[in-house]
């Protein structure tokens, strides 16, 4: 909870893809923070000096307009949200690239109430249920998600990698990330999902690729 | 004046008392109906919000199981926004828009009342669900798809649900196109659309959006109907169907139903600025320039709600939503400019303006955050998102709600409100709405989902999610004393007389309360502000 309203407040992302975001978020913050500060100062500007004096009956000056001034304010924000925008849809393309050579792929179902994760080119699979969530074992490095669901819409949420992406029925939509160490990350189910929603979680454990390697032998020589 | 004709048939005695109001087709009758309906159920669905925090207050379920949770969050969310934003704005408009045009009545009075009685028969309906064996709607008010379908939740409560929004729906369409008739055809002699009160160039636009985007709604709940009772497999993918589909429809209903229920109260701040600053609105026509653009836009940025779907152009939607906070921020201007050089005067209704621009401000940056797509991808679906939107709802058409009561009440009873506790109110409130809602933005970022029960311990929400809920009763008690100032007030406040602010629309030219029919004789209208230019004797435009 490392509350700080100075800094920006999101949590760091594990991933390649969440720094972007992480990085765009703060240009996001001190940009908003600028608004923020200019029009409330000036909101309180008017409050506090322009309040009447009290018996004062007479009408202050009865202006009404004028355009160049109008068409300032309307041409920065525009100017604001252009760059805004543009930062975004070129962080957007960097999150929804696909990434090359996935060290794993792994085939992802929501159902209610659990995820079920299977290891593409293996026969493993890895099922949790709301009283035994499911912990899975990832390598570090480039990693696909192809995601999907059994009933309901879901969503895939590990809250370290920042970006989530639904699991729709019919459909498989993908998450790809990057991630950079090891580590143990929670996830959760975001998109609400009918009574247990809130008791979908998962743990991804990024492990070495050796170490990934010997468990994925293990969990094959199970089955 | 303008169109007598139908009203003057009136002449047999009017029937007084309950059934007065039941059989009533007066405009400010049922106006007065919609409001006191509509605040009814911003106190049950604020119930529902007061049960959801003392739930989340610490972990574990103490005081209600899923199943309660997923319904009270449905309902509330339902509730607060078509059974008590929506026809409140109907109220409002209802009570004022025949005042403002300078009108003896809306021009199908009758009409009028059936739109009033079917959402009032509506909401019923909705909130009926909760005597149902399997409870009342538990998908969100978003209604989601293939969630809301009979195999996922079976029930009669889902269809009380939508059999009650469509009443809803049609009451709001009907509703929208009685004002938009009495607005086109009923205007004042001299009353041209450049010399239209800002507030009604606001409905002229509200309207037009509940036209275009309510039959929309109404029509996807008709195809959720087949679906769940007759196999109709619109959204079931099963049958070919498609659960996006839902999306798109609900969310090409849902974006401009958020304009709904905060352009007529831009309407409502933009007429109490001027006349507490004692100066003319600055920048007219680039104001009713903002509200026309921030309507087209309006329609063009639905999918900025389906980021995380994967499925939509995103670019697109999100330079669209983007776009729509420069109309919005002009309108911010326009406010500053007014004030500017004013001599403010901070009465009730004033303060409330002044805690609607700070909360909407912040509600209005936290959007375009979320407009951006990687930025939605984090946040989407967690707290940051309740966050954004309550600034938006509650910091902007709450708190502009109580600046219109306020500013109103007097106009409507003829009794002034109380000083006194109007500021105790407008503090708690301010104090208790920032307590519950800014940790929100926190909660969100570091991973708490929306629409959960209880979450882990280990995740380290309590301390915030504490602070909330204490928050949350903050804001029950300012409510209470708004309640019990408004009994008082109406027993023993101070006569209002015709006009106590000094105000600038054609509503402060009659008695208070208004007659029937509104008015004996109305001043000459040579500006947006008519009652101002008869009081200063002003005889030309500007
Ligand atoms: C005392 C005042 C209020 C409190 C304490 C409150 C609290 C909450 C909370 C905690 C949630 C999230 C529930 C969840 O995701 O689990 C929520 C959702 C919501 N609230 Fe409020 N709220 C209040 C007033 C309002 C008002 C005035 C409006 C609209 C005008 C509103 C509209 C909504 C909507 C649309 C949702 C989403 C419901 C859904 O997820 O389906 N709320 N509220
Ligand atoms: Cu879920
Ligand atoms: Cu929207």
């Amino acid at each position: 909870m490392a509350t700080s309203l100075l800094g920006s407040c999101t949590p760091r992302a594990v991933t390649a893809q969440g720094r972007d975001v992480n990085t765009l978020y703060d240009i996001f913050f001190w940009i908003a923070a600028g608004v923020f500060v200019i029009t409330a100062g000036l909101i309180a500007w008017s409050i506090i000096r322009y309040r009447a004096k009290p018996g004062d009956e007479d009408l202050p000056k009865q202006f009404r307009h004028n355009l160049k001034l109008e068409i300032t304010w309307f041409a920065i924000p525009q100017a604001i949200v252009i760059v805004l925008f543009v930062l975004s849809a070129l962080t957007l393309t960097d999150v929804n690239e696909r990434v090359p050579e996935p060290a794993a792929t792994v085939n992802v179902t929501a159902y209610q109430w659990g995820w079920r994760f299977a290891y593409e080119g293996t026969d493993v699979e890895v099922v949790g249920t709301p009283q035994q969530p499911a912990e899975i074992l990832v390598p570090t490095g480039n990693l696909a998600f192809l995601l999907t669901s059994a009933d309901v819409v879901h969503a895939f949420y590990v809250p370290k990698f920042l970006i989530k992406r639904d699991t729709i029925p019919g459909r498989t939509t993908r998450l790809d990330v990057a991630v950079e160490a090891p580590g143990t990350f929670d996830g959760e189910c975001a998109e609400f999902c009918g009574l247990l929603h809130h008791r979908m979680p998962f743990t991804i454990e990024a492990v070495s690729p050796d170490q990934f390697q010997s468990w994925l032998d293990d969990m094959s020589a199970e089955i | 004046m303008a169109t007598l004709d139908h009203a003057l048939a009136h002449t047999a005695p009017r029937p007084t008392g309950v059934v007065g109001w039941i059989t009533t087709v007066d405009h400010k009758r049922i106006g007065i109906l919609y409001m006191i309906t509509a605040v009814v159920f911003f106190i049950a669905s604020g119930i529902l919000a007061l049960l959801m925090r003392a739930e989340l207050a610490q972990p574990g379920l103490q005081i209600m199981d899923e199943s309660t949770y997923n319904q009270a969050f449905t309902i509330h969310g339902t509730g607060m926004m078509l059974l008590f934003a929506t026809p409140l704005v109907a109220g409002f408009a209802n009570y004022f828009v025949p005042l403002h045009v300078g009108a003896p009545d809306v021009a199908f009075p009758r009409l009028n009342a059936l739109t009033y009685w079917l959402y009032a028969l509506g909401g019923l309906v909705v909130f009926s669900g909760f005597l149902t064996a399997s409870g009342a709607a538990s998908f969100g008010w978003t209604g989601y798809a293939p969630l809301s379908d009979s195999t996922y939740t079976p029930g009669a409560g889902v269809d009380l649900w939508i059999i009650g929004l469509i009443l809803v729906g049609f009451s709001s369409i009907l509703g929208a196109v009685n004002l938009m008739a009495t607005i086109f055809g009923m205007r004042a002699p001299g009353m041209t659309m450049f010399r239209l009160p800002i507030f009604i160039w606001n409905m002229i636009v509200t309207l037009a959006l509940i036209m275009f985007s309510f039959p929309v709604l109404t029509a996807a709940l008709a195809a959720l109907f087949i679906d769940r009772n007759f196999g109709g497999g619109f959204f079931d993918p099963a049958q070919g169907g498609d659960p996006i589909l839902w999306q798109h429809l609900f969310w090409f209903f849902g974006h401009p139903e958020v304009y709904v229920v905060i352009l007529p109260f831009f309407g409502v701040v933009t007429e109490i600025i001027p006349v507490f600053s004692r100066k003319p609105l600055f920048g007219y026509r680039g104001f009713v320039f903002a509200t026309l653009l921030i309507g087209a836009y309006s329609f063009t940025v639905w999918a900025h709600h389906m980021f995380t779907t994967g499925s939509v152009d995103n670019p697109f939607f999100s330079a669209m939503t983007m776009l729509i906070a420069v109309p919005t921020g002009v309108k911010f201007f326009s406010w500053i400019a007014t004030m500017w050089r004013g001599k403010l005067r901070f009465q009730t209704p004033m303060l409330f303006t002044m805690g609607f621009l700070f909360m909407f401000l912040i509600g209005g940056i936290t959007g375009i955050f979320v407009a951006s797509p990687p930025i939605d991808l984090a946040v989407h679906d967690t707290y940051y998102v309740v966050a954004h939107m309550h600034y938006v709802l509650f910091g902007g058409t709450v708190f502009a709600m109580f600046a219109a009561f306020y500013y109103w009440i007097p106009k409507m009873s003829g009794r002034m409100m109380g000083e006194r506790l109007g500021k105790l109110h407008f503090w708690l409130m301010l104090l208790g709405f920032n307590v519950t809602f800014f940790p929100m933005h926190q909660l969100g970022l570091d991973g708490m989902q929306r629409r959960i029960p209880d979450y882990l311990p280990e995740r380290g929400f309590d301390t915030l999610n504490a602070l909330s809920t204490v928050g949350s009763a903050i804001v029950a008690m300012s409510i209470l004393v708004f309640i019990s100032n408004f009994l008082l007030s109406m027993k023993k406040g101070a006569p209002a007389g015709d006009d106590p602010w000094g105000g600038n629309t054609l509503e402060w030219a009659t008695t208070s309360p208004p007659p029937h029919h509104n008015f004996r004789s109305l001043p000459p209208i040579v500006s947006e502000r008519p009652v101002f230019d008869a009081r200063h004797g002003v005889h030309g435009d500007g």
